[in-house]
């Protein structure tokens, strides 16, 4: 056989992983999750250009510049290079492993050149651009679909806080207005940064811990795994809202910090699980025969024995990003959040400040934080059912 | 008539898919009569059983054609022939349990172990006669344990399940089943699970009841040794389809059809004798077994320490291999016998350190393996290999097979680079009857033969000089199982190859070894060639293994 036509060949069979993911996409309740989470995600990669104060492209006398790529942060330009480079990967279709590897390093080469040579504005007058365009200033200009910025109080127009949705005649905010007059829903398109953030990396970083520290405890058990586990109980024990509560109150307010500590404490979940997977598998036929063939404890490890003990801690860590979210609404909730940045949980605790009940303060960003632990649930809960051979024969 | 089954038809609906497990299939069974339902897994056998009961979720199983008329005795002794396919609710529950019972084959898991088995007996009698009071049910309980032989009743009666060994839990079912005196039961290999000399007692229990209950026996096995125990009717199953059917005699000693032919002619027993018959050289390597020592193990011990207490002293040892002495020459196909748990599974793996002896010396070609360390190890594993038992669980479902058999060659250095490693691992694939289009597929798209001749390639492209074969034929079906003996017997002759093979089926043993060794409790009870232990067994526990095995002809 050429290597030629080795690819078409090589594509005759589909691969385990691939026949579990079909098999979990193919739910009902799977693709309901999904769709919302690839919704989330877009409105969070795109949020500059979906809610912003800023016009996207205006033209005065001729001159065209566009106010919203100038004010753009170095974080904004890193969400946006990531996921590009997700979105080329996707097509190129190379490796796991590999597109692991490219990802990580295309995101931290944009994170540090963005830091080093993105600088917005460091003043930013929202009013200028309302001022300006009914002053009839500007030839013509093109507005975000929801004209506000998150942090923009509308100040020029004098008290606007507490409108309800679509309640003023002149500026249509869509859900309404908060206490100090800013946009709600631009508030809640930038806070899902936030939110999908704190998952994705909390989870990383306890999955990081638990699946190396559980699988050395799994493989060679003895006493490996009697200190292990005696950590795992201890990580265990370790009251993570009180500990996020002592950090918050001394330190910064940073949600940098956060991701830390729920990653860190969360871990022990994962490594019972990489352990108990471990230790059934290491017992498996496939995996005595790899060292009666005298493979490296290496290819043993990670190549015979992770990737066949991963899908159930793939379920866990869909639950662990839920709990996450949830972890970071809470705080926010008891007003130990970020500061000045909009997250679910914060303007939750804006809507109970207030002395009157203002209903769409409540429900919006409630209903997010619930709509995505749901969908976070909805997708572990059809992983776990397409992982398991006895649901699966009965369906 | 006992049981009619006519024309039945059992649809298995899995998503948009309909299989046709059972495709209009006929038999009567009458009092007192034996009915063997034989063939291979996924003939259908086990869904006729369980469609005669009625226990397949109605949800994923429909009937287009056939009727199923069973004999109803009423509790005032009124008959009445009912089709147990029109019954519903009440009628349909009667008849479970005290009209028609069933055993399972997996004793372990088929009594539930929160409650005692005199409780599980004592709920099955009240059911059916709701005057019973709970200690008169009790006297019955102890008279059913009575009846099923288990010893010491009146405390066997207050016992959990995990007090007892798989042969009394088997006991135990068929105690639960008779106690309603029914009159149909249906087995459905109830002694695939245990071991032939436990195997042995269950059958001659079952006969015993029989004769002494006068009712009919829907017996479903895999094993035609078995059968030709028990049966007085059998029919042979294939696809869903009863190819074959008629008297015990007729099917073993005449049988008309080329599927049953095929399929006695793949029992073991059978192959020897064609072997024999043939005037081919009985043992191909008789001559040569006086060659040099490949493997030699002296004084071996495997034993794990029982721990106990708050300080987890070592307070036992399980002995699991005990003080073996072991010689392997080259060319020679060993076979080591034994039932399970007598510590042939871990001999076996210590022999490669998979498992670290606690004691004694392994000399392979001269040098003693035991004190070597991993790396000092790796010219070894080149030349001893394994195959295991589960062809499902023995290849890495992550991996397609062409991963799967060049990695290893990778890291021993065969061949210069992967296109001539997969060159290698194409021949070794058509060596083993696999097409090399096989390469790029994974694990789950393949049978269970399939898979175990994958297993015995990737033991092969090493070109090993020993290999371990641990119950390789075990879970496969006796057609394929007769295709891999006869390709291990074909390899070894090719390539001097020196074979352990570990099984509890002393047919397949005395078929394929030169030498054998019976083992017991962690010691070699005794040792010598095949054809002497078969036929003159010296030692009162090989006697007695031997004559529990079923025989076609005896």
């Amino acid at each position: 056989m050429s290597s030629a036509d080795t690819p078409t060949a090589r594509s005759a069979g589909a691969s385990y992983g691939k026949k579990i993911m079909h098999d979990v996409f193919s739910r009902f309740g799977a693709k309901l999750g999904l769709t919302w989470i690839a919704v989330i995600a877009f409105v969070a990669v795109f949020a500059p250009f979906l809610a912003n104060s800023h016009p996207l492209l205006l033209s005065i006398n001729g001159e065209v510049s566009s106010p919203a790529l100038s004010f753009l942060t170095s974080g904004d330009v890193t969400v946006l290079g990531v996921f590009i480079c997700a979105v080329a990967l996707y097509f190129l279709r190379l490796s796991f492993t590999k597109n692991i590897v490219v990802l990580a390093v295309v995101g931290g080469g944009i994170a540090l050149l963005s830091i080093i040579f993105v600088n917005p504005p460091q003043l930013t007058v929202y009013e200028q651009y309302r001022v300006n365009e009914s002053a009839a200033n500007y030839d013509w200009v093109i507005r975000a679909p929801i004209p506000y910025s998150p942090k923009d109080y509308i100040r020029e127009q004098g008290d606007t806080g507490l409108e309800a949705p679509l309640s003023n005649e002149h500026r249509s905010h869509l859900m309404g207005t908060e206490e100090n007059g800013a946009d709600v829903l631009s508030r809640m398109i930038h806070a899902s940064r936030i939110a999908l953030a704190i998952g994705f990396i909390a989870t990383g970083i306890a999955l990081f811990i638990g699946v190396i520290l559980g699988g050395l405890m799994g493989y060679f058990s003895g006493v490996v795994d009697m200190i292990g586990m005696r950590l795992v109980e201890i990580f265990e024990a370790v009251p993570t809202l009180f500990l996020l509560l002592i950090f918050v109150a001394f330190f910064e307010r940073s949600l940098y910090v956060m991701m830390i500590i729920i990653g860190v404490t969360g871990w022990p979940g994962y490594a019972r699980y990489v352990r108990a997977e471990f230790l059934r598998l290491r017992q498996q036929e496939f995996v005595q025969a790899a060292i009666v063939c005298g493979l490296p404890l290496r290819s043993v490890l990670f190549r015979h024995m992770l990737p066949n003990g991963m899908a159930p801690i793939l379920v866990a860590a869909s639950f662990g990003v839920a709990s996450a979210i949830l972890a970071e609404a809470t705080l926010s909730f008891l007003g130990l959040g970020l500061v000045d940045n909009p997250s679910w949980g914060q303007m939750l605790n804006q809507s109970v400040q207030s002395s009157t009940f203002n209903w769409w303060m409540a429900a919006f960003p409630g209903g997010a934080i619930f709509l995505t632990v749901f969908a976070y649930n909805l997708i572990g809960e059809s992983m776990r059912d397409a992982i398991d051979p006895h649901l699966k024969r009965k369906s | 008539m006992l049981l009619a089954v006519k024309n039945l038809k059992t649809y298995l609906s899995s998503g948009a898919e309909v299989i046709q497990a059972v495709d209009g299939i006929s038999f009567n069974i009458k009092k007192g009569e034996t009915f063997c339902l034989v063939g291979e897994s996924g003939s259908g056998k086990s869904i006729t059983a369980l469609s005669i009961i009625q226990l397949i979720p109605k949800e994923i199983c429909h009937h287009p054609a056939g009727q199923i008329w069973f004999d109803y005795r009423h509790n005032d002794g009124t008959k009445e022939q009912v089709n147990m396919l029109d019954l519903t609710g009440h009628p349909q529950r009667d008849i479970r349990g005290a009209r028609i019972a069933m055993i399972f084959q997996e004793p372990m898991t088929s009594l539930n172990p929160v409650y005692t088995i005199g409780d599980q007996i004592i709920e099955a009698l009240q059911l059916h006669w709701p005057e019973l009071d709970y200690d008169s049910a009790k006297q019955r309980a102890i008279e059913a344990l009575a009846q099923v032989q288990i010893s010491d009743p009146e405390q066997r009666v207050d016992e959990y399940p995990h007090r007892l060994s798989g042969g009394q839990r088997q006991r135990v079912m068929i105690a639960m089943a008779m106690a309603c005196e029914p009159d149909l039961l249906i087995a459905d290999e109830p002694t695939t699970a245990l071991d032939v000399t436990v195997q042995a007692e269950i059958l001659r229990l079952m006969k015993e009841l029989q004769e002494r209950r006068g009712m009919g026996i829907l017996f479903i096995t895999h094993d035609f040794g078995v059968v030709a125990k028990m049966a007085h009717n059998v029919a042979v199953m294939r696809n869903g389809l009863i190819v074959e059917a008629g008297s015990l005699q007729q099917i073993l000693r005449q049988p008309k059809h080329d599927y049953t032919k095929e399929l006695l002619a793949a029992l073991p027993e059978n192959m020897i004798r064609t072997r024999t018959e043939s005037g081919e050289g009985n043992r191909q390597t008789q001559a040569t077994v006086e060659n040099k020592p490949i493997l030699v193990a002296k004084d071996l011990k495997v034993h794990f320490p029982v721990k106990k207490g708050l300080w987890a002293r070592t307070a036992s040892y399980v002995k699991a291999v005990d003080d073996i002495d072991l010689t392997i020459c080259e060319g020679e196909i060993v076979g080591l016998v034994g039932e399970s748990g007598c510590g042939k599974t871990t001999l076996g793996r210590a022999l490669l350190r998979l498992i670290e002896p606690t004691n004694g010396t392994i000399c392979f070609a001269g040098t003693n393996i035991v004190p070597l360390k991993r790396r000092e190890m790796q010219p070894f594993r080149t030349q001893m290999q394994m195959i295991f038992q589960d062809p499902m669980s023995s290849l890495n479902p992550r991996l397609n097979i062409a991963t799967t058999l060049t990695e290893p060659m990778a890291i021993h250095g065969i061949g210069s680079n992967q296109e001539e490693r997969l060159d290698l691992a194409r021949q070794m694939l058509i060596r083993v009857q696999l097409s090399e289009s096989h390469l790029w597929r994974y694990p789950h798209e393949f049978s269970g033969g399939q898979r175990q001749r994958i297993g015995i390639a990737r033991a092969l492209v090493l070109d090993p000089k020993f290999i371990v074969c641990d119950e390789v034929t075990s879970a496969l079906d006796v057609s394929v199982q007769s295709e891999i003996l006869q390709m291990l017997l074909d390899l070894r002759t090719e390539r001097q190859l020196s074979l352990l093979f570990i099984t509890h089926d002393i047919g397949v043993v005395e078929y394929v070894s030169d030498r054998m060794l019976v083992m017991n409790e962690g010691k070699i009870v005794e040792q010598g060639l095949t054809d002497d232990i078969c036929h003159t067994p010296q030692e009162a526990y090989t006697q007695q293994l031997l004559a529990a095995v079923p025989r076609l002809y005896g």
